[in-house]
């Protein structure tokens, strides 16, 4: 499965073309495959709000400014900057994500004056310590799971897939046994996702709150919230200044840039 | 008394009848509770403390699979290893793990900075198997945590959360472990499991010992009695007032706790006494009066024994509910519980035992004494008699210096609050505890939280030295804090040599940007155990590989010293912490019912003497008695524990009473005109027999207990033979021979037959 794609953009799980509803209902692979194409940018830069709040309403905020872009061959880069809060102002990450080999990612210390790489987590792990992980934060990859309708799917106007990862180590990376995706039939956008643990409870869901219009009908998830049933934590992400398409320079993704 | 018997004998009979199934209805719905922090009240500090960093920081109760085998990095070994901790992550009632998979390495390799995790693939090879043998010993989230530095034991560590019942989620880790056979050695381990085999022998111990004790007193019964008709009596009150006191468990919203088992088995010891003294004298007034009616005999026989009974049996009550000074809460539940079996006991034998004799007196045939066993006593105790009328004073010297000697043994005493201690040492729960706490750092602990601003370098630092100091210590196993993490990310981030390299950065920018490094690199949930989210709160726990109060307690000292310094707010619990709060309260509470308990029996002996002075000389076999049996702790090394702490209140209640029925008899003598020698030889002949007797089937019925799963239990058994055995001699040489000696002027006090 293609890199690339898989990891098209932090954030973006999009969808959706306005145009041809086919008239021949489509199966559940081909419905999460199309959902996923419609997720992909050439480029975007963007600043991500993440709002956490604790079971006793206390909160916490993050900013970060984003710029990404995809390369030919399955190649992306994504240069992610903090702004708040205050004391990690200026740490900055370099992220290169590799079509067919292990993805680089640089991070920049300004307190310490030091730029190391490390290795980039799995994906079932949170992601900026929030609900979210960091499969979440990408579009899926759709060979690692078995993906079926659940119900009738002649009526209504979404589509309810249930995907099961294929095999144990899959599960064990991506932290769940099941997820349950509502995806609208007119523009193919994930509405919702519900995780089930291993004892197959609910235990996570994530609702799309607002959607942000792309080039050629495509559409970015611009607000959305994950819900965790068990620890009673929510956690929110906010996109603002969003500005899609625009020409971005390569020398934004250099160690020097970094580090500046 | 007899006319009101006779009256409604029928009517007692039916109610004891229904109280008893009504009792034994209820006791089915019985509960048992395994946790000892449930012993110490909600409002003692170190508990108070432990809830409020649980409700941060989640439960530190772990569980821990411990797997031995001499070459533990074998490819079949660790697979399986990796299989269960697998199958464990899955469980709905597991929170945290630690294990030799999830354990991860930070290093720094050609500049970068790597997280991965200890293991990553599996070594099939000798070379790859010495070089994670390497990185195992150079990681301190590894070595002695998830592998023994020995490399012959491995574990899984998982903290229980409460959404499942615990005993539900050792059960699913049991059959993950089952279904999982494989070389090594697998041993089951930590709290829960401590709590789930507690849970179980409990129910045992209370299945097994009760129908051993009951049985052993069937056969002290009617070797007494002489027949089963007249066993039936004191039995069925045995019966009845054993069930109504378990039933009041249920009732009263209470569970069965280690030491509630031994409410049962005291009943049976003692609620018979009563009952014995009325048959046997019943058996006698009738064998020499065979022509007098029942109603005649039953007069008789009321008139001669209630008050004795009724002061005995008050004496009793009042020595156990000592037990309420106590500070353990279960230790007060066994006061209550037995007090109220003994009152129902009481109550049942002045009143239900008259009625069945009276339904059955034409039926009751009295023993027939065998020479042999009237020659035995009677050889033993004229010879006793003679030794005290020649040379009481002597006899009072011996004694005191029998006494003293067992006094120098009260220094030696221990107190013992380890859960790990209740089982023997061959229970599969001592022998997981020992590897733990032996290879792994020890299970139980003391949790340090501390509100500040964590990410402030001042903190940091002071949370370092606290980290590195109690780790240090004797009897710590491991310290875990976020100060070791950023210790850990600076050898990554920095070159060794350089200025940074293993130490806490001197900026608060520097600390929070090594965090975000972390939740970016890392699982942030690795460090969840040890900050909060906010870097507000931070944890530092602290592992016993000897969990006792002698290591714990200069643990917590030098903790709450090192946090005067800190510019934080400071919180100390934990359950190692809860355990030597317990042994505080086992020893308040040894004291405050001591005094409680010797102070009643005080006063009511000075009541049934009609003097203080008599109470007072009453009350010196069983100060005699208290100094012996801790002295004889002290020196045979069985530690006072949640057990073995209630036993001097139940002595005291038990053993009074021979104290009581010796003076009382021997005041009679003195009051029907014989010399003080004659009525010491005649109160020796008579009463002392039935004491030996009486003595002899409270031992009886208390030496069930040495079959009892529990070592402290088991102590408890052995113990109560050597208290009821010197309250036995107290009460047949000591206060024969003070009161030869000394002639105090309250013997002569006027009784009710008089």
């Amino acid at each position: 499965m293609n890199t690339n794609m898989k990891k098209m953009s932090i954030l973006l799980i999009l969808l959706l073309p306005l145009v041809t509803v086919a008239a021949q209902q489509p199966n559940a692979v081909e419905v999460m495959n199309k959902s996923r194409e419609l997720s992909i940018a050439s480029s975007l830069s963007a600043t991500l709000k993440l709002t956490i709040t604790e079971k006793n309403g206390s909160e916490r905020n993050r900013t970060v400014s984003m710029t990404t872009k995809s390369y030919s061959g399955g190649l992306e880069k994504r240069l992610v900057r903090f702004l708040e809060p205050a004391d990690v102002r200026g740490t900055a990450m370099l992220i290169v994500d590799h079509k067919d080999a292990t993805d680089e990612m640089w991070i920049y210390l300004p307190a310490l004056k030091k730029t190391r790489r490390i290795v980039s987590s799995e994906k079932g792990k949170s992601f900026m310590s929030s609900e979210f992980s960091n499969s979440d934060m990408t579009s899926p990859t759709i060979a690692d799971f078995k993906h079926s309708f659940v119900g009738d799917q002649s009526s209504g106007n979404q589509w309810k897939i249930e995907s099961i990862p294929v095999n144990d180590d899959k599960a064990d990376e991506y932290g769940f046994s099941k997820k349950v995706s509502y995806i609208s039939k007119n523009k193919y956008e994930v509405m919702k996702m519900e995780f089930y643990n291993f004892d197959n409870e609910l235990f996570k869901v994530i609702e799309t709150k607002a959607t942000f219009p792309m080039k050629d009908g495509r559409y970015m998830i611009k607000n959305m919230v994950a819900s965790n049933l068990k620890s009673g934590r929510k956690s929110e992400i906010l996109f603002n200044n969003i500005v899609e398409g625009g020409k971005v320079d390569d020398s934004v993704f250099t160690l020097q840039n970094l580090q500046q | 008394m007899t006319g009101f018997i006779l009256k409604f004998r029928y009517i007692i009979i039916t109610i004891c009848a229904l109280i008893g199934i009504g009792s034994l209805l209820l006791i089915p719905r019985t509960k048992v509770d395994p946790d000892i922090r449930n012993y110490i009240p909600r409002s003692i500090d170190s508990r108070v403390q432990t809830d409020r960093i649980e409700e941060e920081f989640g439960t530190q109760d772990m569980v821990m699979i411990l797997f031995s085998d001499s070459s533990i990095l074998d490819q079949d070994n660790l697979r399986r290893i990796k299989e269960i901790d697998r199958g464990i992550s899955k469980l709905g009632g597991v929170g945290s793990r630690m294990s030799p998979f999830t354990v991860s390495s930070i290093s720094s390799e050609e500049g970068m900075m790597v997280v991965k995790p200890l293991i990553g693939d599996i070594p099939t090879d000798e070379e790859s198997r010495n070089s994670l043998r390497d990185d195992i010993l150079a990681n301190d989230f590894a070595c002695d945590i998830v592998f023994s530095s020995d490399m012959t034991a491995a574990s899984v560590t998982a903290t229980i959360t409460g959404t499942i019942e615990e005993n539900i989620t050792t059960d699913r880790i049991d059959s993950i472990v089952n279904a999982l056979p494989g070389k090594a050695e697998v041993m089951k381990g930590g709290l829960p499991y401590i709590r789930k085999s507690l849970l179980n022998d409990v129910r045992k111990d209370a299945i097994i010992l009760v129908p051993a004790a009951m049985l052993i007193m069937l056969i002290m019964l009617r070797l007494n009695l002489g027949n089963w008709r007249s066993v039936f009596m004191p039995f069925s009150v045995v019966f009845i007032t054993t069930a109504f006191s378990m039933a009041l468990v249920p009732l009263t919203g209470w569970k069965m706790s280690i030491i509630t088992v031994l409410v049962p088995v005291i009943l049976i010891g003692v609620a018979n006494n009563y009952g014995i003294y009325l048959v046997a004298r019943f058996q006698e007034l009738k064998f020499y009066n065979p022509d007098l009616s029942v109603r005649e005999l039953l007069d008789s026989l009321l008139k001669s024994l209630n008050m004795p009974i009724l002061f005995s049996g008050l004496t009793t009550v009042a020595g156990i509910l000592g037990l309420l000074a106590h500070s353990i809460i279960p230790a007060r539940q066994v006061g209550v519980l037995a007090a109220s079996g003994v009152s129902m006991a009481l109550l049942m034998s002045l009143l239900l035992i008259p009625s069945l004799i009276s339904v059955n007196s034409t039926r009751l045939v009295p023993k027939k004494k065998r020479n042999s066993e009237t020659r035995f006593f009677d050889r033993l105790l004229t010879a006793l008699s003679d030794i005290i009328i020649r040379r009481p004073g002597r006899v009072l010297a011996i004694a005191l210096a029998v006494i003293l000697i067992f006094a120098a043994g009260i220094f030696l005493i221990r107190i013992d609050t380890n859960m790990e201690n209740y089982f023997s040492s061959n229970h599969p729960v001592k022998l997981a505890s020992e590897v733990i706490n032996k290879k792994f750092g020890g299970s139980q602990t003391i949790s340090v939280m501390i509100e500040g601003d964590i990410k402030d370098p001042v903190l940091m630092t002071d949370i370092d030295r606290m980290t590195n100091e109690i780790e240090s210590m004797e009897g710590v196993g491991n310290v875990f804090s976020i100060s070791r993490v950023v210790r850990e990310m600076s050898k990554a981030i920095f070159v060794k040599g350089e200025d940074g390299y293993d130490r806490i950065p001197d900026s608060r920018e520097a600390i929070a940007q090594m965090f975000e490094l972390y939740s970016m690199s890392g699982d942030p949930e690795d460090f969840r155990q040890l900050a909060d989210p906010d870097y507000m709160k931070a944890h530092v726990l602290v592992r016993f590989s000897k969990p006792d109060n002698k290591h714990v307690n200069p643990v917590n000292a030098r903790i709450a010293e090192l946090a005067k310094d800190m510019d934080a707010t400071v919180s100390i619990g934990g359950y190692a912490l809860i355990m030597s709060d317990f042994s505080e309260s086992i020893i308040r509470g040894q004291i405050s019912s001591l005094v409680f308990a010797v102070l009643t029996v005080l006063l009511l002996l000075a009541l049934v003497f009609r003097s203080l002075k008599g109470g007072m000389i009453g009350s010196i076999p069983l100060l005699a008695s208290i100094v012996i049996l801790f002295g004889f702790m002290g020196f045979s090394g069985i530690p006072l524990d949640a057990a073995t702490a209630l036993l001097s209140s139940i002595m005291i209640g038990v053993g009074v009473d021979f104290t009581i029925q010796y003076v009382w008899n021997f005041n009679l003598q003195i009051n029907s005109g014989l010399s003080w020698p004659d009525a010491t030889r005649t109160a020796m002949r008579t009463i002392g027999r039935s004491i030996i007797i009486n003595a002899l089937s409270v031992m009886a019925g208390f030496s069930a207990l040495i079959i009892s799963g529990f070592t402290s239990i088991r102590f408890f058994g052995y113990l109560v033979l050597i208290s009821i055995g010197s309250c036995l001699i107290g009460a047949l040489l000591i206060i024969p021979a003070i009161l030869l000696k000394f002639k105090p002027a309250f013997i002569g006090f006027k009784t009710n037959k008089q």
